[in-house]
């Protein structure tokens, strides 16, 4: 008995004999990692690795016990060790977490721009700091892949016309995403980008959850819950508009509302065109989210715009003659949805959007009316496989309802398309992710199915690089101006094909990419005839054709100088085509071989101000002259211009203020887009800028109620 | 003897817990005070990392979540490589999730969340300024109402204000009540547990001065351009 008293007594000595493990800790690229957290588990035994990795530590624990390592980015390792006094030596490596870390990313052919993601290109204030007067659509026009064509709004990507990319915002593509326009002269695109949290701009080879869009669809997800609660007013050369966003626990409202006139601005920059109306009209719009859980989200947007303008326009084939041209246009647009995280892996999406346009157009004598809308809801379903793979399947259905009148004629379609889709995002390992997924769609106008298949693949070569590569067959319908003569019509289709190499580093950015397509079933027709060439009118049918090819390159670089930003997106483009009213194969009007950008932004922290810089440069365009035998064998002029733009910011009256300028062809450059000519090919008149160069002033005052700062 | 034996494993049970306790409060004192001669990455991250430690094998404990998370914030808002900063933030995060699930609505683990999400917009300010300084000010709002008398709160708003340009509304003029009312409550706060938050005073109380001293310097030359013939 003595014995065992004896030896419980002696227990804790002989349990005090210490056991030293050391050893060093890399990462898979044999890289010493410090500062990693080594220890015993369920003691307080361990210690932190020195800055070559290794590390050394004694523990009074005995028998079997596990040593971890942990670090953040890192896999925890775990190893089990048995503790006797006898020294332990371990080698070991961490693997890198793949859901915090870098993995490879499928990126073809689009660019990014989000906070909360690692690996972007760009970020949302960049989508609001490069443009100019805060447009989504300028800004994308400094990236390589889309045309700078200054006498109409849209993007022209790749070759493609405007009328081949789509614009879907909460997953739900936007039937007007411009306001109204008058020939030659563009116009805006209707959200603020203050309203996106993230924006994927596809110049090809998209994910099959988008369909009916030939070259580029352009991706924007909504801000969650509002941050706090704040008004803001806002100031501009061109009118003035107010704005009061509430925040609750759980919930968030915002109404916006502006109004405005370009009739003062108007006559203090000389414009060319003879405005009867300066355009006015109001905007409002009203946005609500409601957090139903932890991860789940209700989020309601609503807006209504009023616009109003009217000119007077040179008719070129009785010249001294003007035709009145006026415009009045209402747009209702709602958009609803709900996302849900479902246990572990379940993320379901389910929206709703209606859309209604009413253009109004007084053409001298005549009245024409335009009334479309859109009804359509969407379900998009995610399960998680593994830690990185999911499966997206999902189905939508649009109802649209054209209604067009010239006069007393009218005529109407209602069109009910409908798509499934199914897509596999599937992570071999952290180096090699491919996306494979198919699209179905049915038009009832064309009474007609298509399916198309995409795929995407990733390869990641280094830290910061990797290679891309994108297939995918796209299908849209034609435009309603072909359905109103003949509902018997298929699918226009494309092909796309692209390899893509980029390396984004933490400051740096290089991106070259190649691609072709494939462009077969275009629409045709047209009433019009070529007088020149003797032919006779286009007939309606599916026989146009044609391909793009070309290499866009992109180089930002946010490293080099302090405080200082700037890239450079340059694209060669070699495109023909036989579509619309093209009599024969040729080099599109909205296209041309050589765009250039150059966008340098710097930041001055002492006087608090941001200033922007833009230099655009492009090739001429070919024309239509009746007068070449050639079909479109004129070329315009380059374009070149050079904007300005500084923000400047302060607080006024206590509160945050932002001041802000911009210019447009600071030096001058006398631009023409195009030429027009009249029916018989005697008169030829330029298109120009409206202006020779455009101003844009206001500033923006932010009174945060809830400032806990007061 | 059996019963000896019953006494003596009783005893040592008795004993062990008591020593658990004081084993930890051991451990968290002694990581403690190395926290104030701490200025540079490493030792944060080794701090962070002791507290990290204690945390786990203790499991039932929010506080050493809540240090590590401190120690993590200090070793970004201290660490020169701008690619580096936000890791330790991720972690901060994920210890300060840790430390919320084992004590919910704690004014202290609010107060840090609104320190991380400065610690965050410095990373690049001209991109973050309107995410994470709303959700800075969000966090520290909540944490005054979870707490009144926490003197932190104001200390980290004081003191980002204090680094803030005048233009932006930041400069001394306006971090001077804020840190005036943070003072106040240091000085009012007492010490419930050794082991709670008490950080904060001294830095307080050396940004005041470093104000005084400007007012006076202002003072001096006011006065002396009122006195120069010139004017």
């Amino acid at each position: 008995m003595l014995k065992l008293i004896c030896s419980i007594l002696l227990l804790p000595i002989l349990l005090s004999a210490q056991t030293k493990i050391s050893g060093s800790i890399f990462d898979s690229g044999n890289q010493p990692l410090p500062g990693a957290n080594v220890f015993i588990k369920d003691t307080y035994d361990g210690v932190s690795s020195n800055q070559d990795g290794s590390f050394s530590f004694e523990t009074e624990e005995k028998g079997e016990a596990v040593l971890v390592v942990s670090f953040v980015g890192y896999n925890n390792y775990e190893k089990s060790i048995y503790l006797d006094g006898t020294p332990i030596n371990l080698e070991i490596i961490l693997e890198d977490n793949t859901k915090e870390l870098r993995t490879v990313v499928i990126s073809a052919g689009a660019f990014e721009a989000s906070d909360e993601k690692k690996g972007v290109i760009l970020r949302p204030l960049d989508v609001l700091t490069t443009g100019s007067e805060a447009d989504i659509y300028s800004t994308l026009e400094t990236l390589p892949g889309t045309q700078q064509i200054g006498e109409t709004e849209g993007l022209f990507v790749r070759g493609g016309a405007a009328s081949e990319a789509v614009t879907i915002v909460d997953e739900m593509v936007v039937q007007k995403p411009f306001y109204t326009s008058v020939p030659d002269i563009p116009s805006r695109g209707r959200f603020s980008p203050m309203l996106f949290k993230g924006t994927i701009f596809s110049t090809g080879g998209y994910s099959a959850q988008y369909g009916q869009a030939l070259s580029s669809a352009l991706i924007l997800r909504t801000t969650d819950l509002a941050e706090e609660t704040t008004t803001a007013l806002n100031f501009m050369a061109l009118g003035l508009g107010a704005a009061h966003t509430h925040r609750w626990e759980n919930s968030s409202v915002a109404v916006e509302g502006g109004y405005y006139n370009l009739a003062p601005y108007f006559n203090v920059v000389e414009q060319n065109s003879d405005w009867e109306k300066a355009p006015v009209g109001i905007e409002s719009s009203f946005n609500y989210r409601v957090k139903t859980s932890e991860t789940g989200i209700v989020k309601a947007f609503g807006s209504y715009s009023y616009g109003d303008l009217s000119l007077n326009m040179e008719d070129i084939d009785n010249p001294g003659n003007k035709t009145s041209f006026g415009i009045r246009s209402d747009n209702y647009y709602v958009n609803l949805n709900y996302r849900e995280i479902l246990g572990d892996d379940w993320t379901i999406f389910t929206g709703a959007s209606f859309s209604y346009d009413l253009d109004k157009i007084n053409i001298s004598a005549d009245k024409v009316k335009q009334d479309e809308q859109l009804a359509q809801t969407k379900v998009t379903v995610t399960k998680g496989i593994t830690d990185n793979s999911f499966l997206t399947f999902g189905g939508e259905i649009h109802n649209s309802i054209y209604n067009d009148s010239f006069n007393n004629l009218s005529a109407g379609l209602n069109e009910v398309y409908t798509a499934g889709f199914v897509e596999a995002d599937i992570f071999f390992t952290n180096d090699i992710a491919a996306r494979v997924g198919l699209r179905g769609e049915n038009s009832k106008l064309l009474n007609k199915l298509n399916l198309a298949p995409r795929i995407s693949l990733a390869y990641r070569l280094g830290k910061y690089d990797q290679l891309n590569f994108a297939y995918g067959k796209f299908y849209q319908t034609p435009h309603k101006d072909y359905l109103y003569y003949s509902t018997d019509y298929d699918y226009e289709n494309a092909e796309h094909y692209i390899v893509n190499y980029q390396l984004i580093g933490p400051q740096r950015t290089f991106r070259i990419e190649l691609y072709y397509k494939d462009y077969s079933n275009l629409a045709k027709g047209s009433t019009q005839t070529y007088p020149v060439y003797n032919l006779p009118p286009v007939q309606f049918n599916n026989d146009g054709k044609g391909y793009a090819k070309g290499i866009d390159i992109f180089w930002r670089d946010q490293e080099t100088i302090d405080y200082v930003d700037y890239w450079i997106s340059y694209s060669y483009l070699d495109t023909k085509r036989d579509f619309s009213n093209y009599p024969q194969m040729a080099f599109p009007t909205f296209a041309t071989p050589h765009t250039l950008s150059f966008v340098f932004k710097f930041w001055v922290p002492s006087i608090t101000t941001y200033f922007a810089t833009t230099y655009s440069f492009s090739t001429g365009r070919p024309y239509f002259n009746p007068n070449n035998p050639e079909f479109l064998g004129d070329r315009g002029k380059n374009y070149n211009n050079l904007s300005f733009n500084f923000s400047h910011i302060t607080t006024i009256f206590n509160s945050f203020t932002v001041i802000f300028a911009s210019i447009d062809n600071v030096l001058g450059f006398r631009n023409i887009y195009s030429y027009r000519y009249s029916w018989d090919g005697a008169i030829k008149r330029p298109v120009v800028p409206e202006s020779l160069r455009s101003f844009f002033i206001g500033c923006f005052i932010s009174i945060g109620e809830d400032n806990p700062y007061n | 003897m059996k019963n000896l034996l019953l006494l003596l494993l009783m005893f040592g049970f008795v004993y062990s817990i008591t020593a658990d306790d004081s084993k930890y409060e051991k451990a968290m004192k002694k990581t403690l005070e190395l926290m104030d001669s701490a200025k540079d990455v490493q030792t944060y991250v080794d701090i962070a990392n002791k507290f990290e430690r204690i945390a786990l094998a203790e499991n039932d404990k929010w506080l050493p979540y809540y240090y590590s998370a401190l120690n993590q914030t200090l070793a970004s808002f201290s660490d020169p490589e701008l690619s580096r900063k936000d890791s330790y933030l991720d972690k901060a995060v994920k210890l300060l999730e840790a430390a919320d699930s084992l004590q919910p609505d704690e004014s202290e683990i609010y107060t840090l969340l609104g320190m991380v999400a400065q610690a965050r917009l410095q990373v690049d300010p001209m991109n973050r300024w309107a995410k994470y300084g709303a959700e800075s000010n969000a966090n520290f709002k909540k944490a005054k109402e979870l707490d009144p008398s926490n003197p932190r709160p104001e200390y980290l708003m004081g003191l980002n204000l204090y680094y803030t340009p005048v233009q932006f509304g930041g400069g001394s003029k306006a971090a001077k009540p804020l840190l005036e009312k943070s003072l106040q409550k240091f000085e009012q706060f007492e010490k419930s547990d050794d082991l709670m938050p008490h950080w904060g005073q001294t830095e307080v109380e050396r940004i005041l001065n470093e104000i005084k001293d400007l007012e006076a310097k202002e003072l001096e030359a006011e006065e002396s351009e009122e006195l120069s013939p010139e004017k």
